[in-house]
């Protein structure tokens, strides 16, 4: 990991030096014990506060994407013969560069507006997870030391092993190196047991209805519509979300339950084909909201009626953009 | 609740999502036959079923419809030429996501109905309104003010 990181502090300088990128959107150390946020390095001398371990979470493109449209609406301003381009430097793993070649597909920027810098990965800590095996002790201070994570609590010090709380979805991950790259940095990482992806849904599909419908129920009681979820996520990039429209107001915005489960359902929904699975929204949520059994179930669907799963390549178009001409017609109903 | 308003009477309430170019026509077509059909439906007409955005259907569902149908041209047969079958694959992962959420399947019905089948119509609304007696009113997702 180490080597890595090192390797990538270098090739974000070299960049940023032959001017090749106008900033670079990665990792720095948070403020809090035991996290990592994002940072943007536009000065060659800052590169060695980049970082790429198992507590790098949200995935990057999202800030790629407001980055180059924040600069484009200040372009605006500017004469047409004097307006420039940004080029954004990226340090992608796997689920991030899905969400890149879906922006690409999407239209969002072309692919010279981006550097992409491959970094494998390993999977990434939970911090829910991390929670529940300190028992909810406040970590206090912590390191991370190659697949150790050294924490101490109120209660004592503690040794976890990186594995054990690794993310539901880095567990089963079947894109953790990156699919596209400019630059690679390091050795590809082993695969992850990316054949037991489905399983958690598969399990849920076999519930009873009743019983699926009461989860739902439990899970969307939890929300309270801060839309951190939609905030993180990388393909919720409209100008003006639905949830905030009022010409025509699509959703309620109070506590009412039925509204929260809309408004759930039409962002899960919104995710059909675009969802990478990178679990941001999982990982930001302060509720604690199980979005990932819904999200996968759509990813599974995409895949099994339509053998695409999002940003997999640039090749193939996003689902809800393509059709053929004879598919699922089980669900039509014929009296 | 549901149970108080079966015994007032109570009678499905179905929202029909449909083409104007296709099944408002049929509609129109067993109209003027004079062919008999439910009449729990309310038709809303769209220019084809590629517009309607999935939305509109979770929001009939939250706003008390019991049912909605949707239904358009014939795959091959869409006066947009191509705006049904975009509209098939979104309602395909829409019916199934609905259903894996724990919502009654046979609330979202979805069919293909052309400008000449008018007893084809009043099938499908006969079909569908009977569907939903038999669920019964609608409790989930339904917003009570």
């Amino acid at each position: 990991m180490e080597a890595i990181e090192k390797k990538l502090r270098e090739e974000a300088k070299k960049l940023l030096e032959e001017k090749k990128v106008d900033v670079i959107v990665g990792y720095e150390a948070g403020t809090l014990p035991l996290t990592a946020v994002p940072t943007f390095v536009t000065d060659p001398s800052d590169t060695a506060k980049l970082l790429w371990n198992a507590l790098c979470v949200q995935n990057l493109a999202k800030y790629v994407h407001d980055v180059i449209f924040q600069h484009r609406n200040a372009q605006k301003r500017v004469k047409p013969e004097n307006r420039t381009k940004k080029v954004v430097g990226v340090v992608a793993r796997g689920c991030t560069t899905r969400s890149i070649i879906l922006h690409l597909q999407e239209r969002q920027y072309t692919r010279e507006e981006i550097v992409v810098l491959g970094v494998p990965c390993r999977g990434y800590v939970d911090k829910k997870k991390l929670s529940v095996l300190l028992e909810g002790q406040e970590i206090v201070d912590g390191a991370l030391d190659g697949e150790q994570l050294k924490v101490t609590t109120a209660a004592g010090d503690r040794i976890v092993a990186v594995a054990d709380v690794l993310a539901d979805n880095c567990l089963t991950c079947r894109f953790n190196n990156p699919v596209i790259n400019d630059l690679t940095v390091g050795e590809p990482a082993p695969a992850m047991r990316a054949d037991e992806e489905y399983d958690a849904v598969k399990a849920f599909e076999s519930r009873p209805s009743e019983e699926r419908w009461a989860y739902f129920e439990k899970e969307m009681a939890k929300c309270i519509r801060c839309y951190a979820c939609r905030q993180a996520c990388p393909s919720c990039y409209c100008p003006e979300c639905f949830a905030e429209q009022s010409r025509p107001q699509w959703v309620g915005i109070g506590e009412n339950a039925p509204d929260t489960q809309v408004f759930q359902i039409m962002r899960i929904f919104h995710m059909a084909g675009r969802c990478v699975d990178c679990g941001s929204c999982v990982a930001v949520c302060p509720m604690g909201v199980d979005l990932r059994t819904f999200l996968k179930k759509l990813d599974k669907d995409a895949y099994e009626l339509f053998g695409s799963r999002a940003g997999a390549s640039l090749d193939d178009p996003p689902v809800l953009a393509t059709f053929r001409e004879h598919e699922c017609e089980d669900f039509i109903y014929n009296p | 609740m549901s149970e108080d308003r079966v015994k007032e009477g109570w009678d499905p309430k179905i929202a029909a999502i449909v083409c104007n170019w296709c099944t408002y026509a049929g509609a129109d077509l067993a109209g003027i036959s004079r062919i008999q059909y439910p009449p729990n439906v309310r038709i809303i007409c769209v220019p084809c079923t590629g517009r309607i955005n999935p939305f509109y259907i979770v929001r009939a569902l939250q706003e008390g419809a019991d049912g909605v149908l949707v239904s358009g041209c014939h795959p091959g047969e869409c006066h947009y030429i191509t705006g049904n079958l975009s509209a098939r694959r979104k309602f395909a992962m829409l019916k199934r996501f609905l259903d894996y959420l724990g919502l009654e399947a046979d609330r979202t019905t979805f069919t293909w109905c052309s400008a000449s089948e008018g007893e084809r119509f009043a099938k499908v609304v006969s079909g569908v309104t009977e569907r939903v007696r038999q669920l019964g009113p609608a409790k989930k997702l339904v917003k009570s003010l």
